[in-house]
């Protein structure tokens, strides 16, 4: 059993968030609404690029099925139904 | 002489709602009353850069017809540039609700009693692009509309505003709705997106147009399954099967249309089967609509009706001799099926704004520290791309996150947010090609 993704991608959430915002990231909730945190489109494409380089994948990119997250448990989920591509 | 806005706003009944916007709604009877103010001459160009879709509207009525022309200028330009294209569009009257443009008068001076409307009025658009000044397209109210339906639908179409209607998308998601008796519903663009699509579905939204990003962004507010769309549009970016598919299972009702436009040509042509690209079958149709032509993999467009565009001011177009203009879209062909590429000009389409790298580049190297830049494009599924700065500090002893922190807030004090570069890589040496230039690739 492998460790789960959720503390690495808490923990790039604030990076991004901080860098975004220049002030505190809020604390996520399973069921925080990613995009109601503050966080435009653009740091959403941030938040994802720097997840691609130290993960070494992109589920929205590898999904073939028309999915977009909408809470930080289904963002996390999501990210964990592609690790296997992660190699 | 083509018909007016006015004219063709008349058979609509005064009561009916053209925009319902947060801070109150437009009525037909209240644009219908109105024309230029006195002091206005029918020979007058007048540049307009105003954010509220209701003044905006009423403004657009009261001068259409009446004028010689009408510049749009986005409320996001800076002053010096809002005068700079008055100035080469000769435009001597500026109309804003802005407050940092000195020379402008606001729309209640801009407005005074009906008068004749004796003119065509050219409207001129600017296009998009973070270069400094924007290159002027002349149109005339025919061109602009002409991609737009007019037949009047019942129930009444409520359209979803969220562009800028000043810029080309915007305005022709306004025509769309004013000319086919629809009503604009019109969110405040700075709030969060769950509160504007909560206006959107408060407000009885059916139809809306907005950029792959833009979707992408309201599949992700939970507010969004409350929307009940007939239409679902998007355009200003390249549509990829993902979020087709994704918008597709969401408003299962809809019809799904992804349009390509282009300001330059002042047309552009939808596509409505659902899939990304478009079938090559739409470029061997030659009927009396936009000529579609693929040449060297990029794509070629020509307005209907002989209609010839060109640039203010000696500006550029690349027109063939057949009337077709290169868009400057490049495009890979699979089986029966065109795909947008991207730009074949250095340009990154960041979340439907135009960047040009070069200028981010001119920006960072001017940044005391950094040696070399160069800044590439990566793909992004959420934004279309993303730019990524690869910098060589201009000597080993330098604190690179010191750097970064001046390099970063000097891009957010002079850029667009989209053209400020998502990350900074600091690196030995940049590649350069045969020319002595850095190479992006």
């Amino acid at each position: 059993m492998t460790e789960s993704l959720e503390p690495e991608i808490r923990r790039a959430f604030k990076e991004v968030w901080q860098s975004e915002n220049e002030s505190d990231a809020p604390e996520l909730q399973p069921d925080t609404v990613l995009l109601d945190t503050g966080l435009d489109s653009l740091g959403f494409a941030i938040f994802v690029s720097q997840l691609e380089d130290e993960l070494g994948f992109d589920p929205f990119t590898l999904s073939t099925d028309a999915y977009y997250p909408q809470t930080f448990a289904e963002f996390v989920a999501f990210y964990e139904k592609f690790r296997s591509h992660a190699a | 002489m083509s018909t007016n806005l006015h004219q063709r706003l008349s058979g609509i009944p005064d009561e009916h709602v053209l925009v319902i916007a947060p801070n109150g709604r437009l009525s037909v009877a209240e644009v219908l009353q109105s024309g230029p103010a006195a002091d206005i001459p029918s020979d007058a160009r007048v540049l307009v850069s105003i954010d509220d879709v209701r003044e905006l509207t009423r403004v657009l009525v009261a001068l259409d017809g009446a004028v010689a022309g009408i510049l749009l200028v986005s409320t996001a330009q800076p002053p010096e540039v809002v005068e700079e294209l008055a100035k080469v569009a000769d435009c001597t009257i500026i109309v804003s609700d802005r407050d940092d443009l000195a020379s402008a008068r606001n729309v209640v001076q801009a407005i005074g009693p009906t008068r004749p409307r004796d003119r065509t009025t050219g409207w001129i658009m600017t296009t998009s692009g973070t270069t400094g000044i924007p290159k002027l397209v002349p149109h005339t109210l025919d061109s602009l509309a002409r991609s737009v339906r007019t037949e009047k639908v019942q129930p009444v179409p409520v359209w979803g505003m969220v562009y800028e209607m000043t810029r080309f998308a915007g305005l022709q998601v306004a025509l769309q709705s004013l000319l086919s008796g629809g009503t604009l519903c019109v969110p405040e663009r700075d709030r969060d997106v769950s509160e504007q699509v909560r206006f959107l579905v408060e407000s009885g939204c059916t139809h809306l147009s907005a950029t792959p990003t833009l979707w992408r962004r309201l599949l992700m507010a939970p507010e969004s399954n409350k929307l009940t769309l007939k239409q679902v549009t998007l355009g200003g970016e390249i549509a990829d099967q993902a979020v087709l598919n994704a918008l597709a299972a969401r408003f299962p009702h809809a019809r799904l249309t992804h349009i390509y436009a282009s300001t330059e040509a002042g047309v552009g042509f939808a596509v409505k089967d659902g899939k990304a690209g478009f079938p090559l079958s739409l470029a061997e149709e030659q009927s009396e609509g936009v000529g579609i032509r693929i040449r060297d993999n990029t794509l070629w467009l020509r307005p209907p009706g002989g209609y010839r565009p060109r640039y203010l001011s000696g500006q550029d177009i690349e027109i063939d001799a057949n009337g077709y203009i290169n868009t400057g879209d490049r495009l890979e062909i699979a089986g029966d099926r065109a795909h947008f590429l991207g730009r074949d000009s250095s340009v990154v389409n960041v979340g439907g704004v135009k960047v040009y790298p070069e200028r981010v580049e001119r920006v960072i190297g001017d940044v005391e520290g950094v040696g070399l830049v160069a800044v590439t494009a990566k793909k992004s599924p959420i934004t279309g791309a993303l730019l990524i700065a690869s910098v060589v500090p201009a000597s080993q002893d330098l604190d690179t996150a010191e750097l970064k922190q001046r390099i970063m807030a000097r891009c957010r004090n002079t850029l667009e947010r989209e053209a400020t570069p998502a990350r900074i890589v600091f690196t030995q040496t940049l590649q350069t090609n045969a020319a002595g230039k850095i190479s992006r690739n």
